[in-house]
């Protein structure tokens, strides 16, 4: 048994988590944050550094366009002239979570006309996963892009496992997508394993809060019968029922959420749940791909494309298409609709090793900075849609720190025991 | 660049709607003929109704691993894709010989030749290779004759 004020503290901490009930009442009224428990007071109590979120500690603010392609991601095969294109591009906001199961069949496609080498258009997650896939199938790669994957739109991601979002929109994407979203998603969820544990993390699993006010239930996607126009008759979704909710075709591979009793709930809040979660730190990560891109004697080549003709005076003969959202304009696909976001990165805080959810904003911490995204208002999957707003907004993210700040407040004095 | 010219004028045909297959004349294999370039899988060498049957034998002995799409898992090769480029320029007898030996993984060699012949025959379909008028012969001698390649893209 330790003596001294560390000692007293830990106690009076103990007493508060083993005063269940009363706890949970005094956190209900007065919004204290209660983030360090007590060690050995409880097992199941997670022990939790504050985040710091105010907004002097933000060290950049990002925003970036995800392609939502109303079919999911156009992974078909065309002809431009002598060449075989294989588009692998419009993958809404789970480019990075569907990047390999992607390549996969880009790369087989490709494969599948026996080329010895290949060119790859556009080098974010989507394009330069291809390419190393097709490395990894033997064949000789150059990548043709404007710019290398840290200043694509995938590094403007917040890089989370998020598969299913705003990839599709269901009736569009035909009765077919989900299996292959699922053939996908579950390609991309054993490969990243193969990256936990590297040196620099370059893919990890956190514990992931959401915490509540009010009772926390499952969200679901009902049809507003009041809105009768869709998709089909205004070329943009107008409501969250109408995109591919496909998360629970994975419930047995990925950590479901759970809710925490009073005494597991680090937060000041009355519920509280926690799941893990899976992300992907861009630096290291991305290193990675573009070193061992290098490494198996790959080129890359500054380009732009202006027409898809273009595409059929490079020496490649087969083409894998990954510009994303540039898709739009250079393949003239008007069904990639863009979906604005953006991220706030607070300074780095590595013992801080967790995210947490409340009133619709949430923060996660990365390697390279906490994450910050306010999704308010709260529109569901319409925030955001058919904007292609690119600039950040500062105020929207400094109005979310705004929000998160009572759950780090700090705690008032302890009453004796 | 090493693709055929044949195989992207077929897979430029494909795009173009146009009938597939129509630039290959498919001679009738001899059975003593060396595997030439001239009989390939491109050229209707299974029959519909084989590849039918071949279907319905992959449903209930190769999809449990393989997938009902053929998609493989990180575990378990696809058979479309990669696939192909594993077994193309080789005799269709390699691939033959393989599914007759080694496969089911769970018991190998378990099915008779006439059903690997509509296996393999339900696979060159299945990665875009047409039909002919007559079945996939499981005769080694002829199957020699025939060379694995593809008749364009994956779908």
């Amino acid at each position: 048994m330790r003596n001294g004020p560390l000692a007293r503290r830990d106690m009076l901490k103990g007493s508060l988590a083993a005063g269940g009930l009363l706890g949970l009442q005094a956190c209900a009224s007065a919004p204290a944050a209660r983030l360090a428990s007590a060690a050995g007071s409880r097992l199941s109590k997670p022990r939790l550094v504050p985040m710091r979120i105010t907004p002097d500690q933000l060290i950049d603010v990002k925003c970036c366009i995800r392609p939502l392609r109303a079919a999911g991601p156009n992974l078909a095969t065309e002809m431009v002239g002598d060449t075989l294109v294989v588009h692998n591009y419009g993958h809404g906001g789970s480019g990075w979570s569907l990047s390999w199961g992607s390549a996969e069949i880009a790369v087989g496609k490709a494969l599948s006309v026996l080329p010895s080498e290949i060119a790859v258009i556009g080098c974010g997650i989507v394009g330069l996963t291809a390419a190393v896939v097709a490395q990894r199938a033997g064949l000789k790669v150059t990548i043709y892009a404007r710019d290398m994957l840290p200043r694509t739109r995938s590094f403007r991601a917040s890089g989370s496992f998020t598969p299913d979002a705003r990839v599709a929109l269901l009736e569009p994407a035909g009765p077919n997508f989900p299996a292959l979203w699922e053939q996908m998603t579950r390609l991309s969820w054993k490969t990243f394993r193969t990256y936990l544990g590297v040196t620099g993390n370059p893919v990890e699993f956190s514990d992931s809060y959401q915490v509540s006010d009010k009772p926390i239930e499952r969200r679901t996607y009902p049809r507003d019968p009041a809105i009768t126009d869709s998709y089909a008759t205004k070329g943009l979704p107008l409501q969250s029922a109408e995109f591919a909710h496909l998360s629970s075709r994975i419930r047995d591979i990925v950590p479901q959420a759970v809710p925490l009793s009073p005494e597991e709930n680090p937060f000041p809040t009355p519920y509280a749940t926690r799941t893990s979660q899976m992300h992907f730190n861009f630096a290291s990560y991305g290193h990675l791909l573009m070193s061992e891109f290098f490494e198996r004697g790959g080129a890359f080549v500054m380009r732009d494309f202006h027409t898809p003709a273009e595409v059929a005076t490079l020496k490649e003969k087969v083409v894998i298409h990954s510009s994303g959202y540039a898709a739009r304009d250079l393949w003239k696909d008007r069904t990639i609709i863009p979906v604005r976001g953006q991220t706030g990165w607070l300074v780095p805080q590595p013992e801080a090793n967790y995210g947490v959810r409340y009133n619709n904003v949430s923060l996660l911490s990365k390697s390279d900075g906490v994450v910050v995204m306010n999704n308010n208002p709260d529109l569901g999957d319409m925030l955001g849609v058919g904007n292609s707003m690119e600039l950040p907004v500062r105020a929207d993210i400094e109005a979310g720190l705004q929000i998160m700040a009572p759950l780090f407040a700090p705690q008032p004095p302890a009453r004796p025991a | 660049m090493r693709i055929a010219r044949a195989t992207l004028g077929v897979a430029a045909m494909l795009a173009c709607g146009a009938i597939a297959g129509a630039v290959f004349s498919a001679p009738a294999p001899a059975a003593s003929a060396p595997a030439t370039r001239s009989v390939t899988t491109a050229s209707g060498v299974y029959s519909a109704a084989q590849a039918e049957e071949g279907s319905r034998l992959y449903a209930v002995r190769c999809a449990m691993c393989h997938g009902q799409m053929l998609e493989g898992t990180m575990e378990t090769p696809a058979l479309r894709g990669k696939f192909v480029a594993n077994w193309a320029r080789s005799p269709v007898g390699h691939l033959f010989d393989y599914v007759s030996k080694a496969m089911p993984q769970f018991a190998p060699g378990s099915l008779s030749p006439a059903e690997n012949a509509a296996i393999v025959a339900f696979l060159l379909r299945e990665n875009g290779m047409r039909a002919g008028n007559s079945p996939l012969s499981s005769d080694p001698e002829v199957l020699k004759t025939i060379t694995f390649m593809p008749d364009g893209p994956a779908r």
